[in-house]
């Protein structure tokens, strides 16, 4: 009995000592590890046996708690992480195909395949194959739109997917918006009315402060615009630089770029930044199929 | 029959397997909180969340109650007294599996209405873009219990055979996960994809498509977490099925169970 | 026509490494209605096996069995059957009063009927008290009696019981030999199994032996027992008439008082009318017999060696 006790205060004791360096390992352990194997789909398709949404869904979840445990470790670091895009678009990928329904997969992987992979064609890919199955979603023909019109200056096929939207919501500003985009003039306004609903909808903090950062960003960028045209319209000439505008007074204070970058005037006279809008712009991010980034 | 089918009953709650189901369903409490991490699809979320639960309890169930019942009555020697009272062999093992199967269905109506439950929670906390369809809710949980009452009557089969209780249980899941791939394995060889393989190997695959039940018909939940609209000619050939399906087992069961020796 | 009725039966099981094991060979048996018959032999002769094969639960390789002229394979034979097997088991998740309720629902009785069977059978094997008590904390002894119980409830014309003591202390082989003497008397037909030859000679009527799957005797308890005398033992007073003509008899013990003989049975008609003549008094006289024991043990015996 006393051996029994002993024992037992003993394994406690250990249990103990080994809990706290255990836990801190466990947190510390980098995070693509934290995301883990994912077996192939074929796979999963077996083994998920009826619980295919479920499976989805966790792979989802997997890809979120990635994101958003780096979003926190990135906020309190000078040096950024880069998340894995690649994986976290594969693991999206595969969630779809085990269900094809699962609107999470499409509304996260809309929200970095576009401007931080600069994927267009991978993303418009994976919202038509989704439009197949929620026919009834506008969101997605919403967010193809805007991928066609904004990122591949695709102006008929963005009509088109805004039509879409319009039919399946009802909703005239859907329609209104197949008009606005067929211009390139007015887009960082768009872009910020696009941002500023998305991120009012958004209950994931880490997602939310995407579009958060996001949306600074491209409110910097308009308020360059507004300083550009002023400075056009009283001084009747094309400013060179934007420190330029800053000296003269049409831009207090100076604009910052969330993501590290420096705002710029191209030659012919668009808003752009060193960033390209995304963190780790100043890099080459590779895989990129899209055309230039400047904004007007 | 329907003493033995009481009997059976009274046997699963006494063993307090109910309670179990209790326990596990408490899992039922966490749902709304891990749904709630989704970004669009909460509702959703929870239905898929508590129809896996159910799904994965009734699995649990039918794989532990079904490929033991039979098995734990020869081995703990009450078949002796039983199929010595002026009651047929057939009868027996039907009042066997009607027991298991009715507990299976009265576990899925208590866990059914947990689930409904968390998700009218659920969804007034963070309203739905897409309807709930509770009729297609109630479907998929009825459809679901009928699967696994499916694979009982399969796990009884194999209890019919086997002396240990091996093979009814490890033969019982393993007949659950094939049942879930065949149309999936079917659709694939007979696509151009499977050109490679040999004609004996698809020949085989394509009859064992025939004879190993389809759980896949029984899956509902795609249909009940998007508010999808319901194959009612494709439920009614499911039912069908499953009618025929059980039919064929239980009577090629109870042929066996009344051929065994007793020893 | 009778209770219990074999005709050929036989039963071959397939043991380990193919072999084939003869369990029981050609058994002709017949049992009349209200016959108390015991069924001898010692471990493993296929007492179990018969029963088995009379119960349906398992099959004759060939041969067959009928239980009040219905052949055994119906399931509807055993509506006339209280059975007990060896070493009973009962779904311990029920209390011996709910099974008992159970069985008679088994035989279609009526609510009222049954209602009292069942209270009349659990006070009869004093399980009244635990009669509400799950029976997984019931002991060996009381789950026998559970058997017993659930043989009686329905009142059959047919009891075949497998080893009906065992398990039982005194107490209890005493209230089943009582139950059974009690069903003789009401005319009901008992078969039952046994390796205990005390159990056999207080009860039973006839009494088969079987030794290695095979009868070896059969006959009345009656005609065992006359069988068995071997003698008759002699006491005469000493001193006392002309013991001297009893001489060609030896005297197996010899005192100051007596003088013991013992006589084989075919000279005790000589020697009685020798002790006539010569006036010797006898002061006892005994019947000395083997015993249903030692016959048993003879049988398998030579059972064994043929």
């Amino acid at each position: 009995m006393v051996k029994t006790v002993f024992a037992t205060l003993a394994c406690l004791v250990l249990y103990g000592i080994l809990i706290v360096p255990f836990t801190e390992y466990l947190h510390n352990r980098p995070f693509d590890e934290k995301m883990g194997y994912i077996p192939s789909v074929t796979a999963l398709r077996i083994v998920a046996a009826d619980h295919k949404e479920l499976v989805a869904a966790s792979l989802v979840s997997k890809v979120l708690m990635y994101f958003g445990g780096l979003s926190v470790k990135n906020e309190n670091d000078i040096l950024p992480i880069l998340p894995d895009y690649k994986r976290m678009s594969g693991i999206l990928h595969g969630a779809v195909k085990l269900d094809p329904y699962n609107m999470d997969a499409y509304y996260f992987a809309q929200s970095f395949l576009t401007w931080d992979v600069k994927q267009y064609k991978l993303a418009n890919d994976l919202l038509d194959y989704g439009m197949k199955y929620r026919t009834w979603d506008w969101m997605l023909p919403f967010f193809a739109g805007f991928n066609s019109a904004y990122f591949m200056k695709d102006y008929p096929k963005a009509a088109e997917y805004y039509k879409r939207a319009g039919e399946l919501s009802g909703s005239e500003l859907h329609f209104s918006l197949a008009g606005r985009y067929m211009q390139e003039s007015g887009q960082t306004e768009l872009a910020i009315s696009y941002l500023s609903a998305m991120e009012k909808g958004e209950r994931n903090p880490a997602v939310k402060k995407n579009y958060q950062i996001r949306l600074s960003a491209f409110k910097e960028a308009h308020r360059i615009e507004l300083a550009r045209d002023k400075y056009r319209q009283e001084r009747k000439a094309e400013p060179a630089t934007v420190e330029q505008l800053v000296r003269a007074g049409y831009l207090t204070p100076a604009p910052v770029d969330p993501y590290g970058g420096t705002f710029y005037l191209t030659p012919d006279g668009k808003v752009a930044t060193t960033s390209k809008f995304a963190f780790g712009g100043k890099k080459d991010n590779s895989q990129n199929d899209g055309e230039s980034h400047e904004r007007n | 029959m329907k003493t033995i089918v009481a009997i059976t009953l009274k046997g699963i709650f006494r063993d307090k397997v109910f309670q179990g189901i209790m326990v596990t369903a408490l899992m039922f409490l966490f749902i709304p909180i891990f749904a709630s991490l989704s970004m669009r699809q909460v509702t959703e979320l929870t239905i898929t969340l508590s129809l896996s639960l159910i799904s994965f309890i009734l699995l649990l169930l039918s794989v532990f109650l079904g490929g033991t019942s039979l098995w734990k009555d020869i081995e703990r020697r009450y078949t002796f007294s039983v199929l010595g009272l002026p009651l047929s062999r057939r009868s027996y093992l039907l009042g066997r599996f009607g027991g298991t199967a009715l507990f299976v269905i009265i576990a899925a109506s208590v866990l059914g209405i947990a689930a409904f439950c968390v998700v009218a929670y659920s969804s007034s906390i963070y309203p739905s873009d897409r309807p709930i369809v509770w009729g297609s809710m109630i479907l998929c949980i009825l459809f679901d219990a009928l699967k696994y009452i499916l694979l009982i009557a399969f796990a009884f089969l194999l209890s019919t055979v086997s002396t240990s209780f091996f093979l009814p249980v490890f033969g019982t899941i393993a007949m659950f996960v094939t049942g879930g791939v065949t149309q999936q394995v079917y659709e694939y060889i007979h696509s151009p994809a499977s050109k490679t393989l040999s004609p004996f190997l698809k020949q085989t695959a394509t009859a064992l498509y025939y004879i190993i039940p389809n759980f896949g018909a029984f899956d509902l939940k795609l249909y009940a977490i998007y508010g999808l609209p319901l194959p009612a000619n494709g439920l009614l050939m499911t039912s069908a099925y499953f009618v025929v399906y059980v039919g064929l087992l239980l009577s090629v069961s109870s042929s066996i169970f009344t051929r065994r020796e007793m020893r | 026509m009778n209770a219990i009725e074999t005709v050929s039966l036989s039963k071959q099981f397939t043991g380990k490494k193919r072999a084939r094991v003869e369990a029981l060979k050609q058994l002709d048996l017949q049992v009349a209605p209200g016959e108390v018959f015991g069924f001898l032999g010692p471990n493993g002769a296929g007492k179990s096996t018969t029963i088995k094969l009379i119960m349906g639960l398992l099959r004759p390789t060939s041969g067959s069995a009928s239980i009040m002229g219905m052949d055994v394979a119906q399931a509807a034979s055993r509506r006339v059957v209280g059975f007990l097997p060896e070493n009973p088991a009962f779904y311990d998740y029920l209390s011996a009063e709910e099974y008992i309720r159970f069985v008679g629902s088994q035989f279609n009785m009526d609510a009222s009927l049954l209602n009292r069977r069942t209270e009349e059978v659990l006070k009869r094997l004093d399980l009244w008290e635990a009669r509400k008590r799950q029976m997984r904390g019931y002991s060996k002894g009381m789950v026998q009696r559970v058997g017993l119980a659930q043989t009686l409830v329905h009142d059959p014309e047919v009891y075949i019981l497998d080893e009906p003591m065992s398990g039982l202390d005194p107490i209890g082989r005493a209230l089943v030999k009582e139950i059974i003497l009690d069903l003789k008397k009401r005319g009901k037909c008992v078969f039952f199994s046994t390796h205990i030859t005390d159990d056999v000679e207080k009860v039973c009527d006839r009494v088969g032996v079987i030794v290695q799957g095979q009868l070896r005797a059969l006959d009345s308890v009656e005609n065992i027992m006359r069988s068995g005398i071997e003698g008759y033992l002699v006491q005469t007073r000493q001193h006392v008439g002309n013991q001297a003509a009893l001489q060609e008899f030896k005297a197996i013990r010899s005192n100051e008082q007596f003088v013991e003989y013992l006589v084989p049975v075919a000279q005790f008609q000589e020697f009685m009318a020798l002790v006539g003549e010569s006036s010797v008094e006898i002061t006892l006289l005994e019947t000395k017999r083997r015993d249903l024991e030692a016959f048993f043990l003879d049988i398998v015996e030579n059972g064994k060696s043929a």
